[in-house]
């Protein structure tokens, strides 16, 4: 009897604790079904949104920087080791990251499109605005996705049978997913406030979308209208050329059109802590000496030379663009007006407008102007007065680099122009036309049964 | 027999070793149920019906005797250690049994085998003493990580730990400190004095283990604390130890001649190699070794290792009367690490009562209380790490300027990174663990019948650290501007408590002469919780100011809760025919707040078989025969440590631009369980000679299903991974213990041997493709690989076929034939899993002298010395001193050698191969002991009890191929996917200690 008492004590005493024991409330995380069902969790939802976008600006600076001749690797991780030598594999884990950030702003995207409709009680115009950033967000994923990969695949759900197996599309397709998703976001975007700098460049407005355009038909060679959107951006009164100074140090300044936005609790650093902390690469010296040249004036800032850190392989340089947690140059920063002029500027002399008021080198003079302030006039960028076509074009080359070296832009204007083979055989013995693109990675490949025997040419 | 007429005997029983008076020793006359016990002193008094009489003295573990009392009135008796343990008590989860009724598979160690031990944690004083358990030490850092494997490894990514539990209550053992130090950890059972330890039991089979239900599948490991003994006098033990320590080897590097010339010849060839005059790299005019010479050579090894003092002191005194008892201890611990500055210093204190408030009622209590200090340095993979980098570092470089200043990262002539100045990275950062251990219960028994009890115990083991730590701006991470930029300070406290209340109802019974029967029925609540915070901050004015409070900018402030709870249910029921015929059957209910909605409670039965066949008609007059015992069990048991909140799918906190949001974290699985482990087993335990040879050998198989498991999922899913239950592991082996005492009497020898083999395979996993761990690693991807079909542990990486004679370059197998060699030529090259591992322990006494020699070893493993990848890099980073191998680079076509020619930026000789990859197999004289008791005719005079002066010694031979400074350590600490990867461990250390016992 007493045993049997007993044992109905103790099954009281269990299940009295059943629920402080056994199923305690999970502590700084929310549960999948609560995350998006009220109007108010729109703004959390939204900051989540650009939390994931914004990993694509590391790895977009590698792709377009370190696949290039940008740099030389002195340090000890594999996947740096790899893009100093040229000898890149599916396993690197940046283009891991790459692909990764990609797929998780897209993932975002159409989870806010999905469970957005769901929900009632949001205001109309709240809702257009989040759909317009969030198909920004998945259009500039997508197209940095084709330009590094080729082509790549579609993903429009959330759905997680459909995702694990979705095979790859072509880049044609993704491209013109990435115009879709650009044309609705132009629509539905605000104009922002061009007062509170933070906001109007830390967020996607219809000039975001407008300068992402330009880059798209650039890509596309549709040189009327990339230079019909550059042009937008250089006759806004919102923006204008700030010192380079500014540029090299300043986030969010009057030029600067959309950045990825950082603080100083939440900072990366990991670009920073490769150059300037681990110096697990440095600047190579071919992109010194351009940055150092005549033609490039005051744009050297991007870089500095440190003589206590010149020995061995170590040629002393490191890259002032990406400062460091306490410094205010924290930002990727992914359109900015300097940008637009040479965008211009190309489409121009592609146009062959070379001269006159409409042609290129109206534009060049203009960041070459910028270029030599605070130079003495014979340190100054010489000033084009005329050039053939052939020559504005590879004068255009040489300024993308000055004005542009790592933001991230090298790698893709070397492929897209026709121009990767030759520049980057000179620099690396080791170059391969494969390197045109990256591979798909290694573990993607491995997961996704739709992708096996899907790899880019040559890995 | 009323009026039969009595007389009375009295005497003394005292043991035959050392002439100690025994307290407690039943005397009975032979045939009768009742008789007396000794007092403290040893004395009995017993009254005897006259005639023919023989008194029966006995006592657990001592050899019973048989006396023919005749005519005398007084009668002293010496008691003889028994060399059987048929009758000694053993601790089996919620009860206790008797040796010789055991029927699943345990080993017991005594805790006087691990006297001799200067060791600081229990877990590894049980290396090489029990069969079926593997314990590897992570490094030679005091106070660190300990690897405890029983039975081979059963999961991928959730805990191998076995559950440990002090007297009933299962304690935390692994790092409770949050900062990392370079892949060695510490450990909450570093800070368990282990001279408290009265014996361990280990589980190993279900049978033994399936009362623990969801938290069995790794072992259990049953630690009992002392107590004090009834009616026994108060004793008083002392004893001092110190010594010294030092590691085991060193690596042998190259002087600045040698690796000046390396560096020469690495340039030599990657100048031959380029068609353009700008590639040439002149090595003194382009700076990349100029101007530095021979004239420099520093030993950068001997410039950050010492030899280390070690000292401890301990007090214990128990005692007690028929009613109560007790038990109290307190030591202090002092350990110089071998690095500069490290140093573990721990105090303990230990109390444990018993009183009887009745025949009825009686409570208890046990306390243990543990504080450590521990002066970490970084280690191992760290880019500060202080014997990695000082490995690493050019020899042609110095720590100290011409002043005898050190170098520090503002100093122009600092060697920046890799080199860095380990010395300074060891003496300037003040790093300091504070590490506190409570472990506490009361429990109180209640006896409704003499065969029916209640027992129930509520504990608590409360574990906290607080880690201080400055780095000055003379420091790589005080330095560096992403981090520190001038000075770098940070702060952490955690903490984990965790609340037990378990109550236990036994009840025994015999129906007639034949049918035993014990019934077993319980319930357990526990519940963890954990807290933690952490601050930094940066930018201090000057190195003076050291606390956070004076930094410039604060930052990185976080904390965090965490809890999860166990309810659970389980019994027992235990049954035998006339001793012969055994069975027992256990199960537990366990329900748990880490599984899914959907699995919330688990259900984990086993049922095990046992016949003594010594019993049996035809065996029980074979006289030689002591024991023969035939067993087996079979069972389920679970691994419930797969992390908190698993199964839920959960959105975390994220920031954008200075907001905050949401963003998701993972995908949700209603159905996450426990790993599951079916477990089989065959034991025989048989005893010669009245338990002068005895042995056991066990078989077992076990499968581990329902792995916890990260699904990995193709990132187009917006995930990395679904936690999910997918896969199986199999663990088989075989063990065998044999104990003997070869001689007995004035000269004793004994002999322990245990042996034991497991193979580990994995079975099934998620997808075909195998999964890869470890350190990425060039040209093949990572270091380590899961497959299936091959053992947990796994390498990976290109067949190294040695060195072309022709072109002194590396020969890979082309292992997918297609002409080239890449990343698809990787494969398995081999595993980190021993073939076998074993301890031998011989044990000599001869008049007051004991001798002790205890090796160990591991046979058939294979190391990695991944280390080499950098200190035998065929020239693909110059920035690193090479081993002394490395004179044996192909210089010339004709060469034959396995090291490839040394070519600066050539990745291709560098692979990762099995040019790095070792037999680790090792002999190794873990411990020698050698001890005097001082006569007590001597020690009587000065009123001391008994004195034993001894010198002791770890780690003082050992016998192996490996190349590196030791193939016992391991990397990634507590890693079961990366184990027996060695990349600049600070290898175990050799202790010399001498010391004295005494006892009053």
């Amino acid at each position: 009897m007493k045993r049997f008492s007993y044992a109905i004590l103790i099954t009281t005493l269990l299940s009295a604790c059943n629920t402080v024991i056994l199923d305690p409330p999970p502590v700084d995380l929310l549960i999948d079904d609560i995350v998006f069902t009220r109007a108010s969790d729109l703004p959390s939802v939204r900051i989540g949104l650009y939390a994931a976008a914004r990993n694509l600006g590391s790895p977009t600076v590698q792709a377009g920087d370190f696949t290039a001749d940008h740099i030389i690797h002195l340090g000890t991780f594999t996947d740096y080791r790899e893009f100093g030598t040229k000898q890149i594999t599916p396993a690197n884990g940046v283009v891991g990251a790459l692909w990764g950030s990609i797929f998780r702003t897209i993932y975002m995207t159409n989870f806010i499109l999905e469970r957005l409709p769901t929900i009632s009680g949001v205001r109309a115009d709240d809702a257009k605005e989040l759909t317009a950033e969030a198909k920004f967000l998945r259009g500039y994923a997508n197209f940095i996705g084709a330009y590094s990969f080729g082509g790549i695949p579609k993903v429009t759900t959330t759905t997680l049978a459909t995702n694990r197996t979705v095979t790859r599309a072509s880049k044609e397709e993704i491209l013109a997913s990435v115009l879709e998703d650009y044309k609705a976001a132009l629509a539905d975007l605000p104009n922002g406030d061009p007062q509170d700098r933070n906001i109007y460049a830390g967020y996607a407005t219809k000039n975001a979308v407008r300068a992402a355009l330009a880059r798209y038909y650039l890509y596309q060679k549709n040189w009327v209208e990339a230079e019909a959107n550059a042009t937008l951006l250089i006759n806004s009164a919102n923006y204008s050329l700030v010192t380079f100074n500014e540029v090299v140090t300043r986030d969010y300044n009057q030029e600067s059109i959309f950045e990825f936005g950082y603080t100083l609790n939440d900072y990366a650093g990991d670009i920073n802590n490769y150059f300037v902390g681990r110096r697990e690469v440095v600047p190579s010296n071919q992109v010194v000496v351009a940055l150092v040249s005549r033609e490039s004036g005051n744009r050297s800032q991007t870089i500095d030379f440190e003589f206590d850190k010149q020995r061995g392989n170590d040629n002393g340089w490191t890259l002032k663009k990406y400062g460091t947690a306490d410094e205010s140059n924290r930002n990727f920063v992914i359109f900015r007006l300097g940008e637009m002029y040479l965008i211009r500027a190309e489409a121009r002399a592609q146009q062959g407008k070379i001269t006159g008021s409409t042609g290129a080198i109206v534009d060049i003079n203009r960041l070459r102007t910028r270029a030599g302030v605070g130079l003495a006039a014979n340190l100054q960028p010489p000033l084009l007065t005329t050039a053939t076509q052939n020559e504005m074009i590879s004068i255009i080359e040489r300024e993308r680099v000055y004005e542009l070296a790592f933001e991230g832009h090298r790698w893709y204007d070397l492929v897209r122009t026709g121009r990767a083979q030759a520049v980057m055989s000179a620099f690396s013995a080791n170059w391969n036309q494969k390197y045109e693109l990256w591979p798909i990675p290694q573990s993607e490949i491995q997961r996704n049964p739709s992708l096996a025997g899907q790899q880019n040419p040559g890995y | 027999m009323l009026f039969a007429q009595n007389r009375t005997v009295t005497g003394k029983v005292t043991t035959a070793t050392d002439g100690q008076p025994m307290p407690g020793v039943n005397v009975t006359l032979k045939g009768a149920t009742s008789g007396a016990s000794t007092d403290t002193d040893g004395s009995y008094r017993i009254t005897i019906p006259n005639g023919k009489a023989t008194l029966v003295f006995s006592f657990v573990g001592m050899l019973s005797q048989e006396v023919n009392v005749n005519n005398r009135t007084t009668i002293n008796v010496e008691l003889l250690e028994s060399p059987t343990q048929l009758n000694e008590v053993v601790v089996t989860g919620y009860t206790t049994t008797q040796r010789k009724d055991v029927i699943s598979a345990m080993t017991t160690v005594k805790g006087d085998r691990l006297k001799n031990l200067p060791v600081s944690g229990i877990d590894q004083a049980l290396q090489g003493q029990a069969a079926g358990v593997r314990v590897s030490a992570s490094s030679g850092t005091p106070g660190g990580g300990v690897k405890v494997v029983i039975r081979g490894n059963t999961s991928i990514n959730a805990s191998n730990r076995p559950l440990m539990i002090v007297d009933g209550i299962p304690v935390y053992d692994g790092a409770v400190s949050q900062f990392g130090y370079g892949g060695q950890q510490d450990n909450a059972i570093s800070s368990f004095n282990m001279n408290d330890v009265e014996s361990i039991d280990v589980l190993k089979d279900a049978s033994a283990k399936a009362i623990y239900g969801a938290r069995g599948a790794n072992g259990v490991v049953l630690i009992t604390t002392k107590r004090g003994k009834t009616n026994q006098k108060t004793n008083i033990t002392m004893d001092v130890q110190r010594g010294t320590t030092e590691v085991v080897k060193r690596l042998d590097l190259l002087n600045s001649t040698e690796i000046l010339a390396l560096q020469r010849e690495a340039l030599a060839n990657y100048n031959a190699k380029q068609t353009r005059f700008e590639d040439i790299i002149d090595p003194d005019a382009r700076g990349l070794i100029s101007g530095v010479t021979d004239g420099v050579n520093v030993d950068w090894v001997d410039e950050v290792l010492r030899k280390g003092i070690y000292q401890q002191y301990q007090l214990s005194t128990s005692g007690g009367n028929d009613r109560t008892r007790f038990y109290l201890s307190g030591s202090y611990r002092d350990e110089e690490g071998v690095q500069l500055n490290n140093r573990f210093a721990r105090y303990t204190g230990s109390f444990n009562l018993d009183h009887k408030a009745s025949p009825k009622l009686s409570f208890g209590l046990n306390m243990s209380l543990g504080s450590t200090k521990n002066r970490r340095v970084f280690s191992d993979n760290a880019v500060d790490g202080v014997y990695g980098s000082s490995i690493r570092s050019l020899p042609y470089y110095s720590p100290y300027n011409e002043q005898g200043k050190l170098y520090t990262p503002n100093d122009p002539n600092y060697q920046g990174f890799p080199n860095g100045n380990p010395v300074a990275e060891a003496l300037l950062p003040r790093q300091v663990t504070y590490g506190a251990k409570v472990l506490g219960g009361i429990n109180a028994e209640y006896a409704f019948l003499p065969n029916l009890r209640l027992r129930t115990k509520f504990s608590l083991d409360y574990n906290n650290s607080e880690e201080d730590t400055y780095n000055p701006t003379g420091t790589f991470y005080g330095s560096l501007p992403s981090i520190g930029g001038q000075g770098y300070g940070a702060y952490a406290a955690s903490s984990l408590s965790i609340f037990l209340n378990s109550t236990v109802l036994t009840y025994n019974t015999s129906i007639g002469e034949n049918h035993h029967i014990s019934a077993l029925l319980g319930g357990e609540l526990l519940r963890s919780q954990g807290r933690s915070s952490s601050v930094q901050g940066r930018i201090f004015p000057r190195d003076e100011f050291t606390y956070i409070a004076s930094a410039g900018v604060v930052d990185a402030g976080s904390s965090f809760y965490g809890q999860n709870g166990l309810v659970s249910g389980f019994g027992e029921i235990k049954y035998d025919f006339k001793d012969r015929y055994l069975f027992s059957a256990t199960a537990r209910y366990d329900g748990s707040s880490r599984f899914g909605q959907d699995r919330k409670f688990g259900f984990f039965p086993s049922a095990s078989l046992g016949w003594r066949l010594k019993e049996e008609n035809f065996l029980k007059d074979v006289e030689f025969l002591e024991d023969l015992k035939l067993r087996a069990s079979y069972g389920f048991t679970g691994n419930e440590r797969i992390g908190n909140f698993q199964f839920l799918g959960t959105w975390g906190a994220t920031t954008y631009n200075g907001s905050s949001g949401v963003g998701p974290s993972s995908l949700s699985n209603p159905n996450l369980q426990w790993e599951r482990t079916r477990e089989a087993n065959i034991g025989l335990d048989v005893a010669f000679w009245k338990g002068r040879l005895s042995f056991t050998a066990e078989v077992y198989d076990n499968v581990t299903d329902a792995l916890l498991f990260a699904e990995p999922l193709p990132a187009t899913t917006g995930f990395g991974a679904l936690q999910g239950n997918i896969g199986s592991i199999s663990n088989r082996g075989a063990e065998f213990t044999l104990r003997s005492v070869n001689f007995d009497g004035a000269f004793r020898w004994t002999t322990d041997l245990n042996l034991s083999r497991n193979d580990n395979k994995v079975v099934e996993l998620a997808s075909e493709q195998p999964l890869f761990r470890g350190f990425t690693a060039a040209g093949v991807g990572a270091t380590n690989v899961i497959k299936v079909g091959e053992p947990l542990g796994t390498f990976w990486g290109l067949k190294y076929l040695g060195v072309d004679v022709a072109t002194g370059d590396a020969l890979y197998e082309d292992f997918n034939g297609d002409g080239r060699i890449t990343t698809d030529d990787a494969q398995v090259i081999g595993n980190a899993q021993p073939k076998l591992i074993g301890g031998l322990t011989n044990n000599f006494s001869w008049k007051g002298i004991d001798v002790s020699a205890f090796l160990q070893f591991s046979y058939g493993n294979k190391v990695m010395n991944y280390g080499n990848s950098f200190l035998l890099n065929p020239g693909t980073d110059l920035r690193v001193n090479q081993t002394r191998a490395a004179l044996r680079r192909w210089q010339k076509p004709g060469d034959v050698t396995d090291v490839p020619r040394y070519e600066y930026n050539n990745g291709f000789n560098s692979y990762s191969s099995s040019r790095l990859l070792e037999d680790g197999s090792y002999l190794r004289l873990k411990n020698v002991a050698i001890g005097y008791t001082l006569p007590s005719k001597w020690t009587s005079k000065v009123k001391l009890g008994t004195v034993r002066v001894y010198a002791t010694g770890t780690n003082l031979w050992t016998l192996t191929r490996y190349s590196g400074a030791d193939p016992e350590v391991s990397t990634l600490d507590g890693s079961t996917t990366a184990q027996g990867l060695d990349f600049f461990t600070l290898p175990q250390v050799k202790t010399l200690v001498g010391g004295v016992t005494v006892n009053f």
